[in-house]
């Protein structure tokens, strides 16, 4: 083995022990430790968290408080069944107004950590879940603060003393010490001049007298103004009252700890982020449409008078029709030319009537006898049929007016007639919507491919599924129409409404998709989640959002998947201070 | 030579002896921390058997201990009081058989009256 390869197997086995060493001194593992508390003014209060529930126990003036929650969704579960062992056997907890759990818990006022076992049957899910609560020995509280000084600290205690005096006698700037110190500064001044000789004795004393008024009034020139009363222990808020609720606090490291009832009070709602791939979505400016195979208008054909129906009704707004209904009638009118051309008409085809009748009957008195052919006698037969039918014509065209009828089954929508009033041809009368048929059409300004889901929302925050349709080519407004179909409840819309539509794009993203409300913008201007860390902490994550469609928004970085996100309150949640 | 080597094989057995506490127990049941003891469920038709054992694994005596093992079955949870039996173990006897690994927690009062729970998923 040579030198070097020697030096660093050394040196792998010095890092091996090195790193295994500490995994030997604990285990590798927590040995069940409490986590420490949260602060010193929240009770005392242990957490157990399963694949489904999540329980928090508070022990507080002899009862046990459960409260519990979905692991997932943080919503509260009402109306389970708590049973928890205690020392004198399993005991069931009683649900309590403010949707916890409560179990009178004598055998928790002993200090100490308490190890509980508490099953939860809600539903069909049960689970046995773990909780630990410590609680702390009120005595040693008590006592920690009035204790007797041993003899060692009596000494000290009364040089910190004497030391307080005679600062507070510093602050006050008592005359007599003042006086005091000047005087020794005199004198010392004094007493070395003179050792040294007499000559400039009178000198020195003076100007030692000099320096000592300055420095004597100086030194204190400052102390006038209020020092205050000592502050004491101002950091050191003394802990609630037991028996008082907790509250909602940011703790120092930054996280927020809101107890249980107040989550319940903000409904504080999570979810568990998922990695996944979207398309991204873009908004697209709509209006309803009537489907343009199940809407109709009913226009008139000739200008004319407009009269009802055999009915005498006229269709109103909203009644609903059949495909073939009349829904009026339209008298076109007879002009005053036309009039006496018609009188002409019809008094020179009276005339002929009368001539070929009368021939009519002569020829068939003489066809008989074989005078008169039968050819003639057909003819004239025939010709006083045509006559008979254009006369009939010519009455039937004064009296038959034009029906309107339903192209469609649907609603009316639109309804312009008026008993009396006066068709323009090609004037819109009616227009018929079936409601549970609508489309909606949207302007795109860059083309959009088939098969995408769409959605749309209304100005009240519904929202409608769409399914693509086509698209058009020509241009309008340098946008082009793209036409969806309202799939599903249509109800309650109504046509030229506007929507915001929401269509999916070919891009793809990848993240975690949040709901909206679930970013909260901070002070600072940055987006941050709020995670559920643990059942009654939550700490902020900055994060880094894009745009995903109307509902969602996508967290490209900042959190992974697999934690619980608060969906529901993170606003409320971020003005806890 | 020899004790650079020998100093090589103990660091790397200490390094592996470490990290290989994790897995089954030492009578084939699953373990679990509960407080200061490590606590293995064995559960084997109606019986089920706990022993208990402290950090480094060495075996507790299981006298003056008590017990109760809540363990779901079937969808429903089945309370097993356990008794102190021959050395570090606490056997009781379940009202139906248990099947396979059922999950739930046991909860030890030890001879001080201190409870510990265990939870085994």
């Amino acid at each position: 083995m040579s030198t070097r390869f020697a030096a660093a197997l050394h040196a792998v086995a010095l890092l091996a022990a090195v790193l295994a060493g500490p995994a030997l001194a604990h285990e590798g593992h927590d040995h069940g430790t409490a986590p420490p508390p949260v602060s010193k003014t929240i009770a005392p209060r242990g957490e157990a968290l399963s694949d489904a529930f999540e329980l928090v126990a508070i022990p507080r003036d002899g009862t046990l408080t459960l409260f519990l929650d979905r692991f997932r969704t943080n919503e509260p579960v009402t109306g389970a069944t708590i049973e928890v062992e205690t020392p004198e056997g399993p005991k069931t907890a009683a649900a309590t107004d403010e949707g916890g759990y409560a179990l009178p818990a004598p055998w928790l006022a002993k200090p100490g950590r308490h190890d509980l076992v508490a099953t939860v049957t809600a539903g069909d899910a049960v689970d046995v879940l773990t909780v630990a609560v410590t609680v702390p020995d009120p005595a040693s509280q008590a006592t920690a603060a009035p204790a007797k000084p041993a003899p060692a600290q009596a000494a000290l205690s009364r040089a910190s003393e004497f030391a307080r005096g005679l600062r507070e006698r510093l602050t006050a700037k008592d005359p007599i010490l003042v006086a005091a110190v000047a005087v020794a500064f005199l004198l010392g001044v004094l007493v070395t001049a003179l050792a040294r000789g007499r000559r400039g004795a009178p000198a020195v004393a003076l100007l030692a007298i000099g320096i000592t008024l300055v420095l004597g009034t100086a030194a204190f020139a400052h102390g006038d103004e209020d020092h205050g009363a000592p502050v004491q222990g101002a950091a050191l808020i003394e802990p609630r009252a037991p028996g008082s609720s907790d509250l909602a606090q940011r703790l120092p490291d930054g996280s927020v700890f809101v107890p249980k009832p107040t989550q319940r009070l903000l409904v504080l709602r999570t979810t568990m982020t998922e990695q996944g791939s979207f398309h991204r979505s873009v908004e697209l400016p709509g209006r309803i449409i009537p489907d343009p195979n199940a809407s109709g208008v009913v226009q008139s054909s000739v200008g004319g008078r407009l009269s009802p129906p055999p009915s005498g009704l006229f269709p109103r707004l909203g009644t609903k029709v059949r495909k073939g209904d009349v829904l009026a009638t339209v008298t076109p009118p007879v002009q005053a030319v036309d009039v006496s051309d018609m009188r002409q008409r019809q008094g020179e085809l009276d005339q002929q009537i009368a001539i070929v009748e009368r021939r009519v009957e002569r020829y068939r008195k003489l066809a008989t006898t074989g005078a008169v052919a039968t050819t003639q006698l057909d003819d004239a037969v025939a010709e006083l049929n045509g006559l008979h039918d254009r006369r009939a014509a010519l009455d039937k065209i004064r009296q038959q007016p034009e029906t309107l009828v339903a192209p469609v089954d649907g609603v009316v929508a639109q309804a312009t007639a008026v008993a009396g009033q006066m068709a323009a041809p090609g004037a819109m009368v009616f227009q018929i919507v079936d409601p549970n048929r609508l489309w909606v059409e949207a302007l795109s300004f860059d083309a959009l491919t088939a098969a995408q889901n769409a959605t749309a929302r209304l100005a009240d925050g519904r929202s409608l599924k769409l399914a693509y349709q086509g698209t058009g080519l020509a241009d309008r407004n340098q946008a082009i129409p793209v036409q969806f179909a309202v799939s599903g409840d249509a109800s309650g819309l109504r046509v030229g409404q506007f929507v915001t539509v929401l269509a999916g794009t070919d891009t793809e993203q990848s993240g975690l998709a949040l709901p909206r409300a679930a970013v909260v913008r901070t002070g600072n201007g940055q987006d941050v989640v709020y995670e559920h860390t643990t059942a009654e902490r939550f700490e902020a994550r900055p994060v880094r959002v894009e745009p995903l469609d109307g509902g969602r928004v996508l967290v490209a970085e900042g959190i992974g998947p697999g934690k619980r996100v608060v969906t529901q309150g993170a606003e409320l949640l971020d003005q806890v201070r | 030579m020899m004790l650079p080597r020998l100093t090589l094989a103990g660091a790397l057995l200490a390094a592996t002896a470490a990290y290989a506490h994790e897995t089954a127990g030492q009578h084939g049941g699953r373990v679990a921390d509960a407080g200061k003891f490590h606590v293995e469920l064995v559960a084997k038709g109606e019986t089920v058997n706990v022993f208990v054992s402290d950090e480094g694994q060495k075996p507790v005596p299981a006298a003056g201990f008590k017990g109760t093992a809540i363990l779901v079955v079937g969808g429903k949870p089945t309370r097993v009081p356990l008794e102190p039996a021959d050395g570090n173990r606490l056997t009781g006897k379940a009202a139906a058989a248990l099947g396979d690994s059922p999950k739930g927690a046991v909860q030890l009062t030890g001879p001080d009256g201190a409870t510990a729970s265990g939870k085994f998923n």
